[in-house]
């Protein structure tokens, strides 16, 4: 696939997870949902890091790293608040 | 269209093992390692603070309005996609419609700033400062400090705009490219954590 085209596709599919998000923070407030708002915004993170940043071409330890930012951070979040 | 690694550091020079793939200069991803930690101990603060006080985080950011919030992040994805865009036709040897992207990235981040402004303002005017509640002091320093890194990056896009006008990267020696877009691609990767958990997250 060219690469432009692997471009928009990451960026419509961050469009549409974006508005997926505020589906479902609008849908209620349970751990659940914030589960879900979190996941979403991971999946995100995976196109910027991966798409964007051309992080699937780059070796395990740095990709890790990228990726383990957003996933440590949403976990912290999320168990934030269902511990509560 | 080329993606070997090589294409990819857009430099000529060749990095031992664990750096060999990594795009754009190696110094750019220490400094992005480094902003990411700082933003993730703003963002740790942020949560904890909201498990401590949920009911007044919950009051806090009903005065916030999402549809801004989502505006503010399609601004700043579709302003990534369009520096993505830019280093790709500087790959394919055309720098003069690279710098054209840039500007158009440059556009998008100019309607985030605008927005941006005009919600704190807004929130201004209604007495929502700094000073207000917990909310709101985090709220002001963690997308202030975030602001301040679009400011920077936009002035990164301008100066980049410039050089590809001017034919100063070629396809195998961009990296300087590459690492300021790289650092535009942190500033979209701070927000999508950053938007759900100001704006959305009940």
């Amino acid at each position: 696939m060219a690469s432009w085209k692997y471009l928009l596709l990451c960026w419509l599919g961050l469009l549409l997870l974006s508005l997926l998000t505020v589906e479902l923070g609008a849908a209620g407030a349970t751990p659940l949902l914030a589960g879900g708002v979190l996941l979403v915004a991971l999946g995100k993170a995976w196109l910027i890091i991966d798409g964007f940043m051309e992080m699937r071409h780059a070796n395990w330890f740095w990709r890790g790293l990228m990726l383990g930012w957003p996933l440590s951070l949403g976990l912290t979040i999320w168990l934030s608040i269902a511990l509560r | 269209m080329s993606t070997s690694p090589e294409a990819l550091q857009g430099s000529d020079l060749q990095r031992p093992g664990l750096f060999a793939s990594l795009p754009g200069d190696l110094a750019m991803w220490f400094f992005i390692l480094a902003e990411l930690t700082v933003f993730g101990i703003c963002i740790v603060a942020f949560a904890v603070t909201q498990a401590l006080r949920l009911e007044l985080f919950q009051a806090s950011r009903a005065l916030l309005d999402t549809s801004t919030g989502l505006a503010l992040t399609l601004s700043l994805l579709t302003s990534g996609l369009f520096a993505a865009l830019a280093v790709e036709q500087v790959r394919a040897a055309r720098s003069r419609q690279a710098a054209g992207w840039l500007l158009a990235a440059l556009g998008s981040a100019c309607v985030y700033v605008w927005l941006k402004l005009q919600e704190y303002a807004h929130l201004l005017q209604a007495g929502l400062d700094m000073e207000h509640n917990t909310f709101f002091t985090l709220y002001w320093i963690l997308t202030a400090f975030h602001f301040l890194h679009v400011l920077l990056g936009m002035l990164i896009l301008a100066f980049m705009a410039w050089r590809c006008w001017r034919l100063a990267y070629a396809p195998q020696q961009c990296s300087g490219l590459v690492s300021g877009v790289l650092y535009w691609h942190m500033v979209d990767l701070v927000w999508v954590v950053l938007f759900p958990l100001v704006y959305v997250l009940n």
